[in-house]
């Protein structure tokens, strides 16, 4: 009997403690991506975090690869207003959205860190002076460029999209006499997808064709410039790019110029650790540099790259806050750049020597970094999809050659201002 | 008849029974009223409204709107354009063709704006017909013809299967069990490797052989090129569900007895005879439960339509997804929700009708 009570007694006790020690750690869930080696450097760095916070947990969720996929995912947590993850990895184009369901960062101490960071990035965090997301790792467009075959034809890099053409054309000639037949001059990303609205935005922009929808709401998207350089592109398919061109995405591109297929490839930065590797036929064969420039003079990238946001409805918004700027804080930041090539939002950290030593072209290629050009999805938020689909569904139809440019962007003008409600303007 | 005895000369043991089988219902009742009654009620209520997916955004009734926005259409003709100095129609100096107004400055943009959804000419004037939502007329277009080009192949080679695997021969069961291969892989699996067969390089199987023929310069985008995907589509499907059309044919071949033929032998009918006067009519509801089965399926399909082609084509389903996640705009989701469910319960309705499906 008395044997017994003691047993319930020390039950009793150990659930009260055990339940206490629960209680006292709070469960912060941390949704990121997972393609590559991200998960792997996510759980580190939070169990760096719990090292240092020892009563928090954090866990890391593992989201879908495709971001439209992992859109949809995170749609469905917002629609339960959810708990369960309290901190979002969400894409450069997904503040204006999503701003609603996340809280300002402002309010959790986000003012000592977030003058480090780049400011175009910051500015297209910024919903309504809310500071929704804090910048994570960034990412631009880039011309990769296979150096030793510009040696072997005595050719200069090309800085700008006739020089491209030319060049692409020529290097095609002589590889395919030389006898590959497989061998084309330029790839890109032109299937009917996000990345085509990026790859179209560079070309429109660096041809001072503006940005689609200006900041000032207005959409400029029909105008000479931007008919003008979509024409173009249009003619490369099936000249110095492939006729498949029309649906490849970044990994197509990324395989054709890695089998050493293609002397130039438009594509992020991820593709230069790759290009690099083991099973590359042209490791130490190739370089970046800027995207080429059109009327404007200058060359432009499309701004990319990922954030983290907290949740609105989590139960521990200052924990959860704590661990996102902890993520994105410097020394974080630093250890993406070095394992994962990620590109760091922290400018400092692109004159820090063992970043440099990891990925050489974070220095050469700074101002692509900061100059970048983003997607008018701030600005037409919550409607960007809608737009980004209009746009590549309308570029792709000239690729395809269902529409001469004039008419698509003429259509598009007129859906686009159907759709936000904007006025016409010049870009 | 039976119905009417049970009524007329109900014993009390026979009413208790009833009260009994109305209990026992009630709970498949319930089930069914909970996930299949209340959520199409609360799709149709939703598609009245303009409620955005996942967002505090106030929602409001906007009665048939967004019907109106998926199926409004109209025809314009479109007035030639004449030449001023000689008052005659200007022809295209490159083509030699009849210039038209361009369908863009015809088509009416107040209050909503139609799209042209392509032109025709007739009586030698030239019409437009435009839509409001074209993407979702292009669906439905597709789709339907989808449905009606793989149900129809998948048919008449699933028949073919069954008749071969119905005969005697060594190694039939082998050859079942191999013939359902297709049919046991995941559709989205599926869908990937015939993507990468599909590959608009000569990185992709397609392309490497159509070259090998002569034919194309192994650049072929077959899933981008217009002309090309929708068969490249259907060819998918039908190699996806052919096994499963000749298994329902099968278990219907299975069911005519043998001494038929064996008279029909004796009578000295020929086999293409016998085919068509003992196998056909007796295939009969085994066939009409078949093609239900697979025109409702595939008037929903979604998988292909969604790895394969994304974004630029849609069936109605892979639309509908689109409309809800990537442009968040749940009533109208809904409203395609219940354009799908009228069109698939009127295809039921038209089977039933047409190949006199038993309903008792």
């Amino acid at each position: 009997m008395k044997k017994s009570v003691v047993l319930i007694l020390a039950l009793a006790m150990i659930l009260v403690v055990s339940g206490m020690v629960l209680a006292e750690k709070v469960e912060i869930t941390v949704a990121t991506g997972a393609v590559g080696i991200e998960y792997d450097l996510s759980v580190e760095a939070a169990q760096r975090y719990m090292e240092l916070h020892p009563d928090v947990v954090v866990n890391v969720l593992d989201t879908p690869d495709l971001a439209q996929d992992r859109l949809g995912l995170y749609l469905q947590f917002f629609e339960a207003k959810s708990s369960e993850v309290d901190v979002y990895q969400i894409d450069v184009i997904w503040p204006g959205d999503l701003a609603e369901h996340f809280v300002d960062l402002y309010e959790y101490g986000a003012e000592r860190v977030i003058s480090q960071h780049f400011p175009a990035i910051v500015e297209n965090n910024t919903v309504d002076g809310r500071l929704v997301a804090i910048p994570w790792f960034t990412d631009a467009g880039l011309l990769y460029y296979r150096s030793d075959l510009l040696d072997k034809y005595g050719l200069e890099v090309p800085q700008t999209w006739d020089d491209l053409t030319r060049t692409a054309k020529m290097i095609q000639a002589g590889e395919r006499a030389a006898g590959n037949p497989d061998f084309w001059g330029y790839v890109w990303q032109g299937n009917s997808y996000e990345g085509l609205t990026c790859n179209a935005l560079e070309w429109v922009v660096s041809n001072g064709g503006g940005t689609i929808i200006s900041p000032d709401k207005k959409v400029t998207i029909n105008n000479s410039n931007a008919v003008e350089i979509i024409e173009m592109t249009a003619n490369w398919v099936g000249s110095i790019s492939p006729d498949g061109v029309i649906g490849f995405g970044e990994e197509d591109a990324r395989g054709m110029w890695e089998a050493g297929n293609s002397a130039f490839m438009r594509n992020w930065p991820y593709a230069y650790s790759l290009g690099n590797s083991e099973d590359s036929a042209i490791a130490g064969k190739f370089d970046v540099a800027p995207l080429p420039a059109g009327n404007s003079g200058r060359g432009a990238a499309t701004l990319g790259g990922w954030q983290l946001a907290v949740s609105k409805y989590s139960e521990h918004p200052e924990v959860a806050a704590d661990v996102a700027l902890y993520l994105a804080s410097y020394e974080e930041q630093k250890i993406r750049a070095i394992k994962g090539s990620m590109n760091p939002t922290i400018q400092a950290l692109y004159s820090d020597a063992e970043v440099l030593q990891a990925s050489p072209f974070f220095g050469s290629l700074y101002d692509v970094f900061i100059n970048a050009a983003a997607r008018p999805s701030t600005v037409t938020s919550p409607r960007y999809n809608e737009v980004s689909t209009k746009f590549f569904t309308a570029v792709h139809s000239v690729l395809t050659g269902q529409n001469d440019a004039q008419t698509a962007l003429e259509e598009l003008e007129l859906d686009l201002e159907d759709l936000t409600g904007f006025e016409i303007g010049r870009p | 008849m039976f119905k009417k005895r049970k009524t007329v000369g109900m014993t009390e043991l026979g009413k208790r029974e009833q009260r009994l089988a109305y209990w026992l219902l009630l709970p498949t009742f319930l089930i069914l009223f909970t996930i299949a009654f209340y959520p199409l009620v609360q799709v149709f209520y939703t598609s009245l409204t303009d409620k955005t997916f996942a967002s505090n955004q106030e929602t409001n009734f906007v009665g048939l709107q967004n019907y109106h926005h998926l199926l409004g259409m109209t025809i314009k003709e479109l007035p030639p354009v004449i030449d001023e100095d000689t008052g005659e129609q200007l022809l295209n100096p490159d083509t030699q063709k009849k210039v038209y107004e361009r369908a863009i400055r015809i088509l009416p943009r107040e209050p909503v704006r139609f799209r042209e959804l392509f032109q025709f000419g007739f009586l030698g004037r030239r019409y437009v017909v435009g839509a409001v939502d074209r993407e979702f007329i292009r669906a439905m277009g597709d789709t339907i013809s989808f449905t009606i080009f793989s149900v129809l192949l998948e048919t008449l080679l699933g028949l073919g299967i069954a008749l071969v695997v119905n005969s005697h021969f060594k190694g039939r069961g082998v050859m079942r069990a191999t013939m359902l291969v297709p049919w046991a892989v995941i559709t989205v699996v599926s869908a990937r490797i015939w993507e990468f067969m599909l590959s608009p390089t000569r990185v992709g199987f397609f392309n490497v052989v159509l070259q090998k023929l002569g034919l194309g310069d192994g650049q072929i985008a077959f899933l981008r090129l217009p002309e090309w995907s929708m068969p490249s589509l259907v060819a998918v499907d039908v190699w996806k569900t052919t096994p499963f059309m000749a298994l329902l044919i099968l278990a219907g071949l299975q069911l005519i007895p043998k001494s038929l033929y064996e008279a029909a032998e004796v009578d000295g009918a020929s086999s293409i005879r016998q085919f068509f006067t003992i196998t056909l009519p007796l295939l009969r509801p085994s066939l009409a439960v078949a093609l239900v089965f697979r025109t409702l399926d595939a008037l929903r399909v979604f998988d292909v339509f969604q790895v394969l082609l994304a974004q630029s084509r849609y069936s109605l389903a892979s639309y509908n997804y689109y409309q809800l996640i990537g442009n968040r705009a749940m009533g109208l989701a809904s409203a395609i929700g219940v354009v799908i469910f009228v069109l698939i319960f009127a295809f039921a309705m038209l089977y039933m009708k047409l190949l006199g499906v038993d309903t008792e």
